[in-house]
C-alpha cells in the first residue's frame, strides 16, 4: 500500500462499449484519467487512452540473446578449453550438438526474464496487496478513476457531471 | 476494381521473361554444357519441380485453410486458386522429363541406366519403386488428381460467386472437397518428392526428406503470394487486402522459415550424429564441394527472414516485406538447386567416366563446375523464364473471375480482418 | 468491439451469459464443498498416488533389479511412460500457444485446464528418468555445476542431457505461462472471498488490480510467451525423439522422428484433453463453455494428427524397404511380424484406423464416441512408444542376445501410480482455481456468445449477416441443420 493517500473519484460502467465511449469523451474534455480498470483486456482501449506500446518484447529479446550467448559460449569453453573430451569421434567443437541446449537456455532466459520484468514493473509479487477500488471490477464492472487530491468542488462537480453524462451506473469516492 | 486485366505492357514483360528463359536454356544446351547436357536438364528439372511445388502448395493451403475455418484469406483466395492452375503446365513440363527417361535423352536419374542398376545391389533393391513406370504413371495419376481437385475448388468457388445462396451450399461442397484433398495430398506429395527429387541421389534416403521439401515449397509460395499481392495493390487492385492480411502472410512466411530451419536441422544433425557412411555422404559432398550453396542456404532461408521478420512492424511495411519475400523466394529456389544439382553431377560424372572408380574419383574431386557449383547467370535467366511463365499463366487465370469472391460465408470477416 | 463474425461460425459460449454469470459459473465450483463424485475420484487418485510412492520406495530399496529390464532390453515401461507423459503434456501448450497464434477462438474454453494438464503430465514424465537412475539421491548429478569430482562436466553432446534442459525449461515456461494467465482470475476469486480465503487468494493473485496498463503488458507478455512456447513445444518432443534417433539402432535412427514425435504428442495430448474435459464439463456443469463445438474442433485435430502420424508410419515402413539396408528392413519386419506384433497392431488400429471415424460429423459430435476414442488414442500412443522402444531392443544385431520383456508388478505399479499422481493434482486444481479462463472468456463473449452470434442471437448489431437476405445476427449451420443445434445429452 502506498504511503501517500490518494483520493479517488471513480465511476463504474456496465459494459465495455459504454466505457470506450466515456474514455473517448474524457479525452475530448481533457480530463486527466488516473487509470482505467477492467475485468478483461478491452480491445481498442489502449489507443484511446494513449498508452504507448509495451516494450516488454525488447526486454525479452535481450534476455534471449544473453541466454543464447551464455549457453553456446559456455559449452564451447567447457569442451575446447576446460576439459576437452572426444565423444563418438566428434570434434571438440561440435556446434550441431550444442544447438538444442542453446535453444532451450535462450527460451528459458527470455521467458523467466520477461515474467520477472512484467511483475516488477507492474508492482506485483506474491503477497503484495495493491489497493483496489471495487470488488466488482474483477467481475463485471468497468471503472474510470480520477485522482481528486486537493481538487476543488468545481472540479469534482465537473467529474460527476462527466460520469452521469457518459452513463456510469455508480459513482463513488475512495481514499487509497 | 474487382476485375483484373493483365495490361499489355506487363504481358509483354512476362513474355519477354519467358523468351529470356528459353534463350538461356538454349544457350546452356548449345554452348555451356557437357556432352550429356546435364546442366540443361538439371536446370529444367529444378525449375519444373520448384514451380510445380508452388502450385501444389497453393492448392494445399487453400484446402487446409478452408478445413480449419481460417476465413481471413477469403478476400484474396483467388490468387491461390490461380496459382494452383500451374499444375497443368507443370504436368506438361514433367511429360518432357518422362519422355526423356523413356527415350534416354538425359541422365538426370542414375536409376534409369539399366546396365548400372543390374550391377548395383542397392539400386536393384529399389527398382520396384525407382523405375520408369512408377515415375511416369505416378506423376501423371497423382498430378492428374491434384489438377482435378484444383479444378473442383476453383469451379465451385466461381459458381458460388454467381449462384451463391444463404445456405452456403457451395461452401459446404468446397469444404468437403478440401477435407478430402488433405490426406490425399499428404500421401501423394511424399511419393512424388521421393521420385522427382530424392531419387536424384539414388542410393541415399531420408525419411524426413519429403516434409523438408514441402516446407521449402511452402515458404516460396508464401513469398510469391506476398509479392504478387503487393504488386497488384500497387496497380490499384486488391485495395481490400490490408496490412492486416499481409501481416498474417508475413507471419506464415516467418513461421514456416523457422519450421523449415527446424526440419533442416533435424535432418542434418541426425545424419551428422549417427555418422553412417551411406547417409553422411549426402552432406559430406555438399559441405566439401558446395560450401557456398550449403551455408548460403542457411543465410538466405533462416538468418535473413528470421532477423527481418521477427519484429511486428516489418511484417506490415511493404519495403521490408518485399525484401524478405524476394530473399525467401530466391532462397528456396537455391535450396532446391542444392537438393538436385550435386546428385545429377555425380550421375553425369559416373556416366562419362565409364567405370566406377574413375567415376567416384571424378565425382569427389570435381572442383568448380559451371552451373552446378553455384547458380550462374544462365540459371538465373532460366528461373526468370519459368517465373514469367508461371505468372503469365496464373495472372491469366486471375482475369477469368472477380478478384474477391462474393457469397462466401467468410467474406465479411475477411474484409474486416484485424490481427 | 466491432467484431465481424461469419454467419457459419458456431457460438462458443451458450446460454446467453452476462459477464457476471460467467464469473458465477466458473468461480463458484471453487467456493462450494466438493461433490460426492469429486470425493470418490479423489480417494481413488490418492490411493493410486500412495501405491506410486510404495513402488518408488520398493524400486529404490530393492534396486532396479525389481524391474524386468535386461542387457538387451535396457529401456522398457519406464521410458515408454516417460515419452507418453511428455507427449500428453504437449496439447496444453499447443492449445494455449499455437492456437493463440492461429487465432482459433475455441481455445479459450479449454486452455486453462489443458495447460494445467501439461504441467501435471510433465511432472509425471520427469519422475521416470529419475527413478530409472536407481540411486535417486544422486539425481542432481545431471546438472552442470562446478563439483568436487574434479571439474568434470556433464556431456553436453548427449541427447539425454538435452532432455534435462528441455524438460526443465518446458516445465518452467509452461508454469509461468499458466500462472500468468491465472493471476487475473485469482484476483476475481479474491474479490468474491472473505476472511482467510481472501488472504490466501490475495497472496496468490500478486496484487492484481486490472489496470489498463497492466492488461496491456499482460497481453503483450502472453503473446510473446506463446511465441516462445510454440518452438519450445516442438523442441521438447524433438529432443525426446533425439534420444532414439541419434543412435545407430535400426528403427530408431530415422530423420522423420522429430516432426513425427511432435505430431504424435499433439495427438495423444488432445486425446487426454478430451478425456479430462468430457468429465470436467459434466461434473462442474460447464457445458455452456466447453461446448460440443469445442469437442468437435478437438476431434478434428485428433483426426488430422492421427493421419499425420499414419503418414509417418507408412513413410518409415516404405523407406525401410527403400533404403536397401537389411538391418533397417529387418527392424520393421520385426515390428510388424515379430514377437511384439500385437503392440504394432494395437498402435495401428488405435492411432491410425480408429480416428478415421471422425470423418463423420455425427461421431465428432457424440460425447460417447469421443470419450471412447480418447481412451483408444491414449492406449494407441502408449503402444507406439512401446513398439519403438521394447520391440526394437528385443531384436538387436546379435541374435544370441535376442530377448523378450514383460513388466513386473513394480513397473506396472509405477505407471498406474503416475496416473494417481496426475489425477490427484488435476482434481486439486479443479477445486482451487477456475478451470476455464474467466477473463479470456469474457473477452470473447461479444464475438462468440450465442446471444450475439448463432441462431439465438437477438440482432445486437455486432454481427454482420450475409448481405442478401439473412436476418441480422442469424446464422446458418451449413453442415447439418438437425444436429447443428446440440446433440449434447
Amino acid at each position: 500500500m502506498s504511503a501517500a493517500n490518494t483520493e479517488v473519484l471513480y465511476g463504474l460502467y456496465d459494459d465495455e462499449e459504454i466505457l470506450l465511449e466515456a474514455v473517448k469523451k474524457a479525452k475530448e474534455d481533457h480530463l486527466e484519467i488516473m487509470d482505467v480498470f477492467t475485468p478483461f483486456p478491452v480491445h481498442g482501449l489502449d489507443p484511446i487512452l494513449g498508452l504507448e506500446e509495451s516494450r516488454l518484447h525488447i526486454a525479452g529479446f535481450i534476455y534471449g540473446a544473453i541466454g543464447t550467448l551464455t549457453a553456446f559460449l559456455f559449452m564451447t569453453w567447457v569442451f575446447t578449453r576446460d576439459w576437452p573430451i572426444i565423444f563418438g569421434g566428434k570434434p571438440y567443437f561440435s556446434a550441431p550438438a550444442f544447438i538444442p541446449i542453446t535453444f532451450e537456455v535462450t527460451v528459458l532466459m527470455a521467458s523467466v526474464g520477461m515474467v520477472v520484468t512484467f511483475y516488477t514493473i507492474c508492482g506485483m509479487a506474491p503477497g503484495v496487496t495493491n489497493a483496489t477500488l471495487d470488488d466488482r471490477i474483477t467481475d463485471d464492472k468497468f471503472c474510470i478513476a480520477f485522482n481528486t487530491n486537493g481538487a476543488s468542488s468545481d472540479v469534482l462537480d465537473k467529474l460527476k457531471g462527466f460520469f452521469s453524462s457518459t452513463g456510469a451506473s455508480e459513482v463513488n469516492s475512495k481514499t487509497i | 476494381m474487382n476485375q483484373f486485366t493483365l495490361e499489355a505492357r506487363h504481358k509483354s514483360v512476362l513474355i519477354g521473361a519467358v523468351i529470356l528463359g528459353v534463350l538461356c536454356l538454349g544457350l546452356t544446351f548449345l554452348f555451356y554444357d557437357d556432352e550429356l547436357h546435364s546442366r540443361f536438364w538439371s536446370n529444367y528439372l529444378h525449375n519444373t519441380v520448384f514451380f510445380t511445388g508452388i502450385a501444389f502448395v497453393s492448392l494445399f493451403v487453400l484446402a487446409a485453410f478452408t478445413t480449419a475455418y481460417a476465413g481471413w484469406h477469403t478476400v484474396f483466395k483467388r490468387i491461390w486458386e490461380a496459382y494452383a492452375f500451374f499444375l497443368i503446365p507443370g504436368l506438361v513440363l514433367f511429360l518432357v522429363i518422362i519422355a526423356g527417361i523413356w527415350g534416354h535423352f538425359h541422365h538426370l536419374y542414375h536409376w534409369t541406366n539399366e546396365a548400372d542398376v543390374a550391377t548395383d545391389r542397392i539400386m536393384l533393391g529399389k527398382s520396384g519403386f525407382l523405375n520408369k513406370y512408377w515415375y511416369t504413371f505416378g506423376t501423371i495419376i497423382i498430378m492428374g488428381t491434384w489438377i482435378f481437385f484444383a479444378n473442383k475448388l476453383r469451379s465451385i468457388s466461381v459458381e458460388e460467386d454467381l449462384h451463391g445462396t444463404t445456405d452456403y451450399a457451395f461452401h459446404r461442397r468446397i469444404r468437403r472437397w478440401s477435407a478430402a484433398f488433405l490426406p490425399i495430398a499428404g500421401f501423394t506429395s511424399a511419393a512424388l518428392i521421393w521420385q522427382w527429387v530424392m531419387s536424384v541421389d539414388a542410393h541415399w534416403y531420408s525419411t524426413l526428406f519429403a516434409w523438408y521439401a514441402t516446407a521449402s515449397w511452402f515458404v516460396a509460395a508464401m513469398a510469391l503470394t506476398i509479392m504478387t499481392l503487393i504488386f497488384l495493390k500497387s496497380r490499384g487492385y486488391y485495395q481490400n487486402v490490408t496490412d492486416e492480411h499481409l501481416h498474417d502472410l508475413g507471419k506464415y512466411m516467418f513461421a514456416f522459415s523457422v519450421f523449415w530451419t527446424y526440419l533442416w536441422f533435424s535432418q542434418y544433425m541426425l545424419i551428422w550424429y549417427g555418422n553412417n557412411g551411406e547417409e553422411t555422404i549426402y552432406f559430406r559432398t555438399r559441405l566439401d564441394e558446395y560450401r557456398v550453396l550449403f551455408f548460403g542456404n542457411l543465410l538466405l532461408n533462416f538468418a535473413t527472414p528470421f532477423l527481418v521478420l521477427m519484429r511486428n512492424d516489418t511484417k506490415r511495411k511493404f519495403g521490408t516485406l518485399v525484401f524478405a519475400s524476394v530473399i525467401c523466394f530466391f532462397g528456396h529456389w537455391w535450396d532446391f538447386f542444392l537438393m538436385i544439382k550435386p546428385g545429377v553431377l555425380h550421375t553425369t560424372h559416373e556416366a562419362l567416366a565409364h567405370g566406377a572408380e574413375a567415376a567416384a574419383d571424378a565425382a569427389h574431386h570435381g572442383g568448380f563446375t559451371a552451373g552446378f557449383t553455384i547458380p550462374g547467370l544462365l540459371e538465373v535467366g532460366t528461373m526468370l523464364g519459368f517465373l514469367g511463365g508461371f505468372l503469365w499463366f496464373a495472372l491469366s487465370r486471375l482475369e477469368k473471375a472477380p478478384l474477391t469472391p462474393s457469397n462466401d460465408p467468410y467474406i465479411e470477416e475477411s474484409l474486416h480482418h484485424h490481427v | 468491439m466491432s467484431a465481424v463474425v461469419s454467419p457459419i461460425r458456431e457460438p462458443l459460449i451458450q446460454g446467453g451469459k452476462s459477464y457476471h454469470q460467467i464469473t458465477e459459473d466458473i468461480v463458484s465450483p471453487t467456493e462450494k464443498t466438493p461433490s460426492t463424485a469429486w470425493v470418490i475420484a479423489f480417494i481413488i487418485a490418492v490411493t493410486g498416488l500412495a501405491f506410486y510412492v510404495f513402488c518408488v520406495a520398493w524400486t529404490v530399496w530393492v534396486g532396479i533389479g525389481s524391474w524386468d529390464l535386461n542387457r538387451t532390453i535396457g529401456w522398457g515401461w519406464d521410458i515408454t511412460n516417460f515419452v507418453w507423459w511428455v507427449g500428453i503434456g504437449h496439447a496444453g501448450t499447443l492449445i494455449s500457444a499455437i492456437l493463440l497464434l492461429f487465432r482459433q477462438k475455441w481455445r479459450t474454453g479449454v486452455n486453462r485446464a489443458a495447460e494445467a494438464m501439461t504441467i501435471f503430465a510433465v511432472m509425471c514424465a520427469g519422475q521416470f528418468p529419475l527413478i530409472h537412475m536407481g540411486r535417486l539421491w544422486l539425481g542432481f548429478f545431471i546438472f552442470p555445476y562446478p563439483n568436487t569430482r574434479g571439474p568434470l562436466w556433464v556431456n553436453f553432446n548427449s541427447p539425454l542431457l538435452w532432455d534435462v534442459f528441455a524438460i526443465s525449461t518446458y516445465f518452467t515456461v509452461s508454469l509461468l505461462f499458466w500462472y500468468t494467465g491465472l493471476v487475473p482470475d485469482f484476483a476475481t476469486v479474491r474479490d468474491r472471498a472473505k476472511g482467510l480465503r481472501r488472504k490466501i487468494y490475495n497472496f496468490v493473485s500478486f496484487g492484481w488490480t486490472g489496470s489498463a496498463k497492466h492488461w496491456q503488458r499482460w497481453e503483450s507478455l502472453s503473446l510473446i510467451l506463446a511465441g516462445l512456447a510454440t518452438p519450445l513445444v516442438l523442441s521438447v518432443h524433438t529432443i525426446v525423439s533425439f534420444d532414439f534417433a541419434t543412435s545407430v539402432i535400426p528403427g530408431w535412427h530415422t530423420t522423420i522422428f522429430p516432426p513425427y514425435f511432435v505430431a504424435g504428442a499433439i495427438f495423444s495430448g488432445f486425446a487426454m484433453v478430451q478425456t479430462l474435459m468430457l468429465i470436467t464439463r459434466k461434473i462442474l456443469k460447464l457445458e455452456q463453455y466447453i461446448t460440443i463445438g469445442h469437442i468437435e474442433s478437438m476431434n478434428k485435430v485428433i483426426l488430422l494428427t492421427g493421419t499425420i502420424v499414419g503418414v509417418a508410419y507408412l513413410t518409415e515402413l516404405f523407406i525401410a524397404w527403400y533404403s536397401g539396408y537389411i538391418y533397417e528392413q529387418f527392424a520393421f519386419y520385426n515390428r510388424v511380424l515379430g514377437p511384439y506384433w500385437w503392440s504394432y497392431v494395437g498402435m495401428m488400429s488405435c492411432n491410425v484406423l480408429s480416428p478415421q471415424i471422425f470423418w463423420w460429423k455425427k461421431f465428432r459430435r457424440s460425447i460417447f464416441v469421443t470419450f471412447v476414442m480418447s481412451i483408444f488414442v491414449n492406449i494407441g500412443m502408449w503402444f507406439e512408444r512401446f513398439v519403438i522402444i521394447a520391440t526394437t531392443l528385443a531384436r538387436d544385431y546379435l541374435p544370441s542376445s535376442w530377448s523378450y520383456y514383460t513388466p513386473t508388478w513394480v513397473e506396472i505399479g509405477l505407471f498406474v501410480g503416475t496416473l494417481g499422481l496426475f489425477f490427484t493434482l488435476y482434481l486439486i486444481f479443479t477445486r482451487v482455481a477456475p478451470v476455464v479462463a474467466v477473463a479470456e472468456i469474457k473477452a470473447i463473449l461479444k464475438s462468440a456468445g450465442d446471444q450475439y452470434t448463432g441462431p439465438n442471437a437477438h440482432g445486437h448489431g455486432h454481427h454482420v449477416g450475409h448481405k442478401k437476405d439473412i436476418p441480422a445476427g442469424g446464422t446458418v449451420d451449413i453442415d447439418d441443420p438437425e444436429t447443428g443445434q446440440s446433440t449434447d445429452h
